[in-house]
């Protein structure tokens, strides 16, 4: 209730300034996997405001929540019993509050943006700032930017002696007590993201943008809720503390004018010190109907290796002092195919949408499909490998 | 060319240098950005629903994500 008149009284603040354009966005997210034992559905609410003063300073602010329910493997590859993992899947809902504020200012050739975000939920807590600045050179074709953020992230674990033997450390069984209890710890995880991007016109119908990133992971990554089957016994599954991320990614935009739409190709590379190393490729077109009504279908596909100390069966094929229970660090693709629909109303002759300066709509659909060729719980296949992803928003000016 | 040899900062700032010379050649006047300035020619104007795709699929891809630096929310199993 604070929040909704915190973010209220910036709308009035800044709606009252001079000169002062205030615009504001509500979507909802949601997402479902189905399948077996392990179906999991999260709604992402997020409410956004932003006001521009005298075209020179933004001030924005912003709150998001992820609501997630679900069922998860407590133990990863345990041998088999009368009923199955899957089966026997436990449940959970979690709760996640965000909160974002940024400030940014501009000249005619070039911004600076400063954005902190502070996130909050039973087992995680976090606080991120991210410093960006970006000028635009020969006039105007080229766009440089660079960006630095750092996260500091806190994650809730089991408190165990710190010279316990990996192999010994017992998951955590709920986030009950978490910050607070004596027999709860609190474990730190820095993150260091630098960017830099290219955007380039190269004609009046094809321009191009080349991101690079680089990101920098120090302290604990696992799942803390997760076990993983080692032959004797089951241990909390033990990431490696340190990991860095490169990727390098290129978009490129075709108008095609006959048809009054335009072709859009994404490529990314990536690879980390964990040996992932995965290729995203994404093709979209996106046409203009109408005046204010624009529609979009797209493909994208996803590959990646699996992490060097991944391993399916740990009993069997143990890869040094590093295990994991994790899908996402197994050998692993995806499909995605899905249309977006954008509707900008059009205004009137008073140059206002009724008593909006402007009013939009989006509706947006995808069916992914996930393929774990290297992983299962068990003998069980992962049973909720295909997910659907619904978004609808409105924006509004004022 | 060995890529070491791109480990010099002189060849680098060089590089770089002849690498803007050659882009500020190239130059789309004003009145010929029409097409440019339409959204579906600009990068990043999927918003807040492009937002919420990557989180989803960050917490579901081993390397996807990561120009999100806030963790947590990880939905995962």
């Amino acid at each position: 209730m604070q929040l909704r008149v915190a973010i209220a009284a910036l709308v009035t603040a800044l709606s009252s300034a001079a000169s002062a354009q205030v615009t504001a966005t509500a979507t909802t997210t949601y997402y479902r996997e189905s399948g077996g034992g392990l179906d999991q559905q999260t709604i992402n609410p997020a409410v956004r405001v932003q006001g521009d003063i005298r075209d020179r300073v933004s001030i924005r602010a912003g709150w998001e929540a992820d609501v997630v329910s679900g069922a998860s493997v407590a133990v990863v590859d345990a041998p088999g019993s009368e009923v199955d993992a899957v089966s026997s899947a436990t449940q959970w809902d979690d709760f996640r509050n965000v909160v974002t504020g940024g400030l940014g200012v501009r000249s005619d050739y070039a911004r600076l943006d400063f954005d902190y975000t502070w996130g909050n939920e039973s087992d995680y807590r976090s606080h991120s700032f991210t410093l960006r600045a970006s000028a635009e050179l020969f006039e105007r074709n080229t766009t440089l930017s660079v960006s630095y953020g750092r996260g500091f992230d806190q994650v809730c674990n089991l408190a165990q002696p710190r010279a316990q033997e990996a192999v010994d450390r017992q998951r955590l069984p709920s986030s009950d007590g978490c910050f607070n209890a004596d027999d709860r710890e609190s474990l730190d995880l820095d993150i260091q993201t630098f960017a830099g991007g290219w955007t380039q016109a190269w004609a009046p119908v094809f321009v191009t943008q080349l991101t690079l990133q680089a990101q920098v992971l120090d302290g604990y990554q696992g799942n803390p809720y997760r076990a993983v089957w080692l032959g004797r016994t089951a241990a909390q599954e033990n990431h490696p503390e340190r990991r860095a991320r490169y990727s390098a990614a290129l978009g490129m935009r075709f108008w095609l004018p006959p048809l009054r739409g335009a072709l859009q190709l994404e490529a990314r590379l990536y690879r980390d010190t964990w040996d992932v190393s995965s290729i995203t490729a994404e093709a979209a077109y996106e046409q203009n109907v109408t005046s204010g009504l624009r529609v979009r279908g797209r493909a994208r596909y996803y590959n990646q290796t699996g992490a060097a100390f991944y391993s399916n069966d740990y009993a069997l094929a143990p890869r040094g002092q590093f295990f994991t229970g994790d899908r996402e660090l197994s050998p692993m693709s995806s499909w995605l195919v899905g249309g977006r629909l954008y509707y900008d109303f059009p205004p009137g002759d008073d140059g206002r949408v009724g008593f909006l300066g402007r009013f939009a709509i989006v509706a947006k659909f995808d069916w992914i499909r996930f393929n774990f060729r290297d992983f299962d719980y068990g003998r069980v296949a992962v049973p909720n490998d295909q997910g659907i992803l619904g978004t609808l928003g409105i924006e509004a000016g004022f | 060319m060995e890529f070491r040899s791109f480990s010099n900062p002189l060849r680098l700032m060089l590089l770089t240098g002849a690498l803007l010379s050659m882009v500020g050649c190239v130059t789309v006047r004003p009145e010929d950005k029409e097409f440019l300035a339409n959204p579906a020619m600009t990068f990043g104007s999927s918003g807040e629903s492009g937002a919420q795709e990557e989180h989803v699929l960050g917490n579901r891809e081993g390397s996807s994500g990561g120009s999100s630096i806030s963790g947590g929310g990880c939905g995962c199993n």
